[in-house]
C-alpha cells in the first residue's frame, strides 16, 4: 500500500480524514439517480409524480443520519454489536406480527403514516454483529467449517426470516454478504470444497420446498427468456429493449420511448437503470457502472487501511452491500441474471434502502476516518510525528 | 508487509483477500459493462428498432365502399357514418381497479355519467357496469381493464355532439365513427342490389389461411389481394356480392404512437417518432351503374303490392340490359347491413328465414317454377322449325284427351282450333296433339336455343338454371319408364319443366327481337367516384335461336293475338292504348299436402302460379316483360293486369326520358355520367 505514506502525513489530524472520494462518489450516485428518477417517472403523472422529491427528502435523512453514524466511533458500534443484531431480529419477527400486506409479502412495519422495511436495516446489523464475531476471535490459522458455525448462524437467523416474508432478494443478498464475509477469512480449502457440494445439494431443496412458484417462474423465464413474452418475461424483455435502444448515446433525457410510454415495468424501484440506459447510451452506463465500480474497490480499500479487524469486516460488508446490490440489480436489467426484486443503490425509489445505503456509507466514512486513530488497547505509541 | 505505520488488531488474517475480492467486484461489473456492450453496440440497431416498433403502430384508415346507382344516377346504396360509443373500462370508473397505488385522486367515475348522456336503459346499465368491472379484475398493463369496449352503436347525432362537447371531461369514452352501408330505396330491389355483412369466419379462412401469420408480405397481397380482416364488411348477396371487387376499394394505413397500455399519444413528441411514410391514403372504391331503372322498379312494386309472393323482371329485348328485376316479398338490406346494430341483424335474419314465402330467395333468377302455357310458343316453334305440323291445320278441342287410360284436360272446350288459335286462347289439346308429333326431345333443343333450362350468367345471385326435361333425363329420374305423359305435360310447361323469370324474359325478348338471346346485363358501367367512367360494358348477345323469321312470325302474331284477339286470354285485361303482346299462363304447382300443413297453407300453396310474359311494343319491341304471381290463381286475370301496369308505367316513363336526353344534347351542361346514358340512349334505336 504505497500511498499510505501520503496519509502518514495527516496522521493525528482525524478532522482532515474525511473521505472526499467517497463522499463524492455516493454524493454523485445520488444526484444521477434522483435524475433519473425524474424521468423515469414524468410519464406516469398522477400515481408517481412526487416520487423524485420524496427520494431527495429520503437522501437528505439519509445522509443527516450517515453524519452521525459517521461521527461516532465506530467501536461503540463493535461493543453495541450483538445488541444491534438482537433488536434487528426482533424487528425481524414483528414483521410477521404487524406485518402489512403488499403484492402477497409482507416486509413492512407501519408506525403512524410511516412504514419500513427492516429487512433493508438487518443488512447492516449481521455485518455489524460478524464484524464483530470476527473482531472479537482473531485467528490466524486457517479456518475449518466447524470455525465458520457460529457466524453462519448469525447470518441464517436473518436470512430465513426474510425468506419466509417472502422476500428473495433481500434474502441472498444477505446470503452473499455473508459469502464474501465469510471469504474473507482463511478457510481451509476442504472446507470450501465441502461447503460447495453442501450448496449442490441444497439447492434442489431448495427449489422443491422453499422458493415460490411466482419466483421459480422468474428463473425459468430467465433461463428461457423468449418462451413467455407476455407474461413473466414481459418485464425482462422490455426492460432489455430499452437498454439495447439506448444504443451508444441514448436518446437524451426524458426521451427513451421505452419509458415514456410505460413499457418499462417498475421504472422506478426495480428497473430504472433501464430508463438511465435508454436515455444516456452506452456512455452513460459505462459512467455509471464505473462510479459503482470505484465506490466498491475504494471499500475495499477502506477495508485493507482500517486499523482493526472490526472496521476491516465492517467495511468489506458494506462493500459487498453495495456490490451484490448492483452487481444483481444490473446483471437481471441487462438480463445475465434472473429477476429477482433487488434495489439499484441509490438509484431506486424507496425510503427503507436509500437510507440503510446511505448508513452504510456512513459506516464506511467513519472507519475511513478513523483508520489512524491509535486504539488505546493496542497502542504502539507510534504517534511521535 | 513491513507497513506498521498503522497499528493493525491482526488484520493479517484478510490481507491475501483484499486483493481477490478487489478484482472479483472489478471482473463482476466488467462482465456487465461487456454485457451493456453486447445490448447497446452489437445488437443496439436490433433493440432499437424493436423499440420503435413497440411504440409505432399501423391504424387502418378505412376506405369507402362504392356507391351502386340506377340508370338515371339515382343512389341505391352508399354509406353512411355511423358513430359507435367504446369506453376504456380503467378510465371511466377508475374505482373498479384493483391497485390503489396506481389511481390518482384526480381521475373522475366518469362511467353514470356516459350512461346517461348514451340514454341507457337499466338493463344496459347493470350489464355493462358487471362487464367494467369484469375486465378490471386486474389492471396491469395488458389487462382488458384498458381495452375498449363497445357500447353502443349507430347514435344519434345529437348524442354525438353531447358527448364530444362533454369530451374532457369524460375520460376513456371513444366515439368512432364507422361507415355503414345505406339503402335508401330499402327494400327496392334489395334482392338484386344485395347487401353487406361481416365477413363470416369460413370467407375469411378462404382470404387468410390458417398460417396467415407466417406469409411474406406479398403472399399475403396474392392470397388476400383486397385485404380483408376479420370485422370486414363484405357483400353478402347481389350486386354487392359480385361485384365487391370493385366496390371494396383499398384501405389505407397511417402510422400511429401508442403506448403499452394501447393508448395513443399526440404532440410533438409522439411525432418525433413517426418515420415516413406515415401514411398512405386509401384507395375509394368504384362506383357502379346499374341498368335499372328506379321508376320503373317502383311502378313493378307498385303493381305487384296486392299480392303476398312473386317476381318481375323487365329486359330491354335490344340489348338484354335489366330495366327492373324484381322478387317479393322483400327485406330491408339496411337492417342487415348493420345500420341499426348487430341485435337488429339478428332478429331481421331470425324473422326472415323463418318465413315461409322464403323472402330471402331471388325468385328471379333463384327460383324456378314451372313455366305453365307461357312455355307453349317454344312448342310450336320446335314444330314449326321441324316442319312436323302444319299451323293452318285445326284440331279438335272436346275439354279432355285420352292417351293410354289417363285423361288430361283442357281449360275448357275450345272447338276446333289452329295453332295461332291454340296460342290466343291457350288450347292444351292442340299442343298434346303437336307434342306427340314433336316428341319431347325436339321441343327440349328449341328451348334451349332460347337459353331455358339453362343458367343465363348474369352471376348476381346463385342462378337456378330451371329445367327443359328430355328423354334421357327422364330415363335417369324413372329407371327407363318413359311415358307419354311426360312429353305432354312439358310442352305445356308442366311436369318437370322449370324456369326462372329472369331465363323466360330473355327468351321472350329473344322471340320480340328476331331470336337474338342476349346475356342479361344488370350493371352498365364502372366509374370513379368523381363520375369518369372506367369501364363500360356493351349488350354481348350469347347465342341466336336456329329459328325462321317466318316461323318466329307466326309465334308474334300468335301472342299479339293472346292479348288482342277477341278470344286472346289476355284479351279482357288488356289496355287498348298499348301494343303488347305475350302468353298468360297458370301453372299448376304438383302441391300434395304430404307434410300435414295446416289448412291456410295448404289452400294456399295449392294455388296456381300465374305468369305473364310479353313483350312491348308488339310492333317494334322495346322490352320483355315477366310476371310471376307465386300461388296467384290464373295467369289472365292475375299476373296479365300487373303486366299490362308496368308497361303503361314503362310508357309514361320513357317519354319525359326522352325528352330529358335531347335536353342534355344541347345543355352540355351535365356530368360525364350523364353523357354516357345519353349516348347509350342515342345508340339504343340503331341496334
Amino acid at each position: 500500500m504505497r500511498n499510505l505514506r501520503d496519509h502518514a502525513r495527516l496522521f493525528g489530524l482525524p478532522r482532515d480524514q474525511f473521505d472526499w472520494a467517497l463522499f463524492l462518489t455516493a454524493s454523485a450516485l445520488a444526484v444521477i439517480g434522483v435524475i433519473n428518477l425524474y424521468s423515469a417517472t414524468s410519464v406516469s403523472r398522477a400515481a408517481l409524480s412526487d416520487i423524485y422529491i420524496q427520494q431527495v427528502y429520503w437522501l437528505v435523512l439519509g445522509g443527516i443520519l450517515a453524519a452521525v453514524v459517521a461521527m461516532i466511533d465506530y467501536r461503540h458500534y463493535e461493543r453495541l454489536g450483538y445488541v444491534l443484531y438482537g433488536i434487528g431480529i426482533v424487528l425481524l419477527v414483528l414483521v410477521f406480527i404487524l406485518g402489512k400486506d403488499i403484492r402477497g409479502s409482507s416486509r413492512w412495519i407501519q408506525i403512524g403514516s410511516f412504514s419500513f422495511q427492516p429487512s433493508e436495516f438487518m443488512k447492516l446489523l449481521m455485518i455489524i454483529a460478524l464484524a464483530k464475531y470476527l473482531h472479537d476471535d482473531p485467528k490466524t490459522d486457517s479456518r475449518s467449517l466447524k470455525d465458520l458455525l457460529i457466524p453462519a448462524a448469525l447470518a441464517a437467523i436473518p436470512t430465513l426470516l426474510i425468506l419466509k416474508q417472502p422476500d428473495l432478494g433481500t434474502a441472498v443478498i444477505l446470503a452473499f454478504i455473508f459469502a464474501t464475509i465469510a471469504l474473507l477469512t482463511k478457510i481451509r480449502w476442504k472446507s470450501l470444497v465441502t461447503l460447495a457440494v453442501a450448496v449442490g445439494i441444497a439447492m434442489p431443496l431448495l427449489w422443491t420446498y422453499v422458493f415460490h412458484d411466482y419466483q421459480k417462474q422468474r428463473i425459468l423465464v430467465f433461463l428461457n427468456p423468449e418462451s413467455n413474452l407476455l407474461g413473466s418475461g414481459w418485464h425482462a424483455h422490455h426492460a432489455r429493449v430499452a437498454i439495447g435502444a439506448g444504443g451508444v448515446s441514448g436518446e437524451g433525457f426524458m426521451r427513451g420511448t421505452q419509458n415514456q410510454f410505460l413499457f418499462v415495468p417498475d421504472q422506478h424501484s426495480d428497473f430504472p437503470f433501464a430508463v438511465f440506459a435508454q436515455d444516456w447510451g452506452f456512455l452513460g452506463c459505462l459512467i455509471l457502472v464505473a462510479l459503482y465500480t470505484f465506490l466498491v474497490l475504494w471499500a475495499v480499500r477502506i477495508a485493507a487501511t482500517a486499523k482493526d479487524r472490526f472496521g476491516a469486516v465492517l467495511a468489506i460488508g458494506v462493500g459487498a452491500l453495495v456490490f451484490w446490490h448492483a452487481f444483481f440489480n444490473l446483471g437481471m436489467v441487462t438480463g445475465i441474471l434472473p429477476v429477482v426484486g433487488v434495489t439499484l443503490p441509490l438509484f431506486s425509489a424507496g425510503g427503507s434502502s436509500v437510507v440503510t445505503i446511505m448508513l452504510g456509507i456512513g459506516l464506511l466514512m467513519n472507519v475511513s476516518m478513523r483508520r489512524f486513530y491509535v486504539s488505546p488497547a493496542h497502542g504502539t505509541g507510534l504517534s511521535t510525528n | 508487509m513491513t507497513n506498521l505505520l498503522v497499528p493493525r488488531s491482526d488484520v493479517s488474517e484478510f490481507r491475501k483477500r483484499y486483493r481477490w475480492l478487489a478484482l472479483f467486484a472489478f471482473v463482476g461489473f466488467a462482465a456487465v459493462v461487456l454485457r451493456l456492450f453486447h445490448l447497446q453496440i452489437i445488437q443496439g440497431a436490433k433493440y432499437s428498432q424493436i423499440a420503435h416498433e413497440n411504440v409505432i403502430r399501423r391504424v387502418a384508415v378505412p376506405t369507402t365502399r362504392g356507391i351502386i346507382r340506377d340508370a338515371q344516377g339515382r343512389i341505391l346504396a352508399s354509406s353512411r357514418p355511423s358513430f359507435n360509443v367504446l369506453v376504456v373500462p380503467g378510465r371511466v370508473m377508475p374505482s373498479a381497479r384493483p391497485s390503489r397505488s396506481s389511481r390518482s385522486a384526480d381521475e373522475p367515475e366518469s362511467w353514470s355519467r356516459v350512461a346517461d348522456t348514451l340514454r341507457l336503459n337499466p338493463d344496459e346499465r347493470t350489464r355493462l357496469t358487471a362487464r367494467i368491472r369484469d375486465a378490471c379484475v386486474t389492471d396491469e398493463d395488458r389487462s382488458p381493464c384498458w381495452r375498449p369496449i363497445l357500447v353502443r352503436e349507430d347514435l344519434s347525432r345529437d348524442i354525438v355532439a353531447e358527448l364530444k362537447q362533454h369530451a374532457t371531461e369524460v375520460p376513456g369514452v371513444e366515439v368512432v365513427s364507422q361507415p355503414v352501408r345505406y339503402y335508401p330505396y330499402k327494400e327496392l330491389g334489395a334482392h338484386v342490389i344485395g347487401y353487406t355483412a361481416e365477413i363470416d369466419a369460413d370467407t375469411l379462412s378462404k382470404f387468410r389461411p390458417t398460417n396467415w401469420e407466417t406469409l411474406s408480405a406479398e403472399e399475403r397481397q396474392q392470397s388476400n389481394p383486397l385485404g380483408y380482416e376479420p370485422g370486414d364488411m363484405i357483400g353478402a348477396t347481389g350486386v354487392e356480392r359480385t361485384w365487391e371487387s370493385y366496390l371494396r376499394g383499398q384501405r389505407g394505413w397511417e402510422k400511429r404512437v401508442v403506448d403499452a397500455r394501447g393508448r395513443y399519444r399526440s404532440g410533438p413528441e409522439a411525432e418525433r417518432l413517426l418515420d415516413a411514410p406515415s401514411r398512405q391514403e386509401p384507395l375509394p372504391g368504384r362506383d357502379l351503374r346499374l341498368t335499372i331503372d328506379v321508376d320503373l322498379e317502383q311502378a313493378v312494386e307498385r303493381a305487384l303490392r296486392p299480392y303476398t309472393a312473386g317476381a318481375a323482371v323487365v329486359v330491354d329485348v335490344r340489348s338484354g340490359r335489366l330495366l327492373a328485376v324484381y322478387s317479393k316479398p322483400e327485406f330491408d338490406p339496411n337492417d342487415l347491413s348493420g345500420g341499426s346494430g348487430r341485435d337488429r341483424i339478428r332478429e331481421s335474419f331470425n324473422k326472415l328465414y323463418s318465413d315461409p314465402l322464403r323472402p330471402m330467395l331471388d325468385k328471379t333468377m333463384s327460383g324456378a317454377f314451372a313455366p305453365g302455357s307461357t312455355f307453349k310458343p317454344f312448342s310450336a316453334l320446335a314444330a314449326l322449325q321441324d316442319k312436323l305440323v302444319n299451323p293452318a291445320e285445326r284440331e279438335r278441342c272436346d275439354g279432355y284427351l285420352y292417351f293410354g287410360r289417363r285423361a288430361f284436360h283442357c281449360t275448357h272446350v275450345h272447338g276446333k282450333v289452329n295453332m295461332h288459335d291454340a296460342i290466343a286462347q291457350s288450347c292444351n289439346i292442340y299442343f298434346f296433339k303437336l307434342a306427340e308429333a314433336v316428341g319431347v326431345d325436339r321441343i327440349a333443343r328449341l328451348a334451349s336455343e332460347f337459353g331455358l333450362g339453362q343458367k343465363t350468367g348474369l352471376g348476381v345471385n346463385p342462378e337456378s338454371p330451371g329445367r327443359i326435361p328430355t328423354r334421357s333425363w327422364y330415363a335417369l329420374r324413372y329407371k327407363g319408364q318413359f311415358r307419354i305423359g311426360f312429353t305432354l305435360n312439358t310442352a305445356i310447361g308442366q311436369g318437370a319443366t322449370t324456369v326462372t323469370p329472369l331465363q323466360l324474359a330473355l327468351a321472350y325478348g329473344a322471340i320480340a327481337n328476331g331470336g337474338t338471346v342476349y346475356s342479361p346485363q344488370i350493371v352498365r358501367a364502372v366509374e370513379t367516384s368523381d363520375g369518369a367512367v372506367v369501364q363500360d360494358f356493351p349488350p354481348r348477345v350469347r347465342q341466336k335461336a336456329q329459328v325462321s323469321p317466318e316461323n318466329l312470325a307466326r309465334v308474334n302474331d300468335a301472342l299479339y293475338a293472346v292479348v288482342n284477339d277477341e278470344k286472346g286470354t289476355a284479351f279482357p285485361v288488356r289496355d287498348a292504348t298499348l301494343e303488347v303482346a305475350g302468353k298468360t299462363g297458370t301453372a299448376q304447382t304438383g302441391y300434395v299436402n304430404t307434410s300435414g300443413d295446416e289448412p291456410k297453407k295448404a289452400w294456399y300453396m295449392s294455388r296456381d302460379h300465374a305468369w305473364f310474359a310479353s313483350y312491348f311494343p308488339a310492333k317494334s319491341p322495346e322490352i320483355a316483360v315477366v310476371v310471376l304471381v307465386e300461388h296467384g290463381g290464373s295467369g289472365p286475370t292475375i299476373a296479365a293486369p300487373i303486366a299490362m301496369q308496368i308497361i303503361r308505367d314503362y310508357r309514361r316513363l320513357a317519354q319525359p326520358h326522352a325528352t330529358k336526353a335531347a335536353g342534355a344534347k344541347d345543355g352540355h351542361q351535365s356530368g360525364p355520367s350523364a353523357t354516357a346514358i345519353k349516348a347509350s340512349h342515342q345508340e339504343r334505336p340503331r341496334e
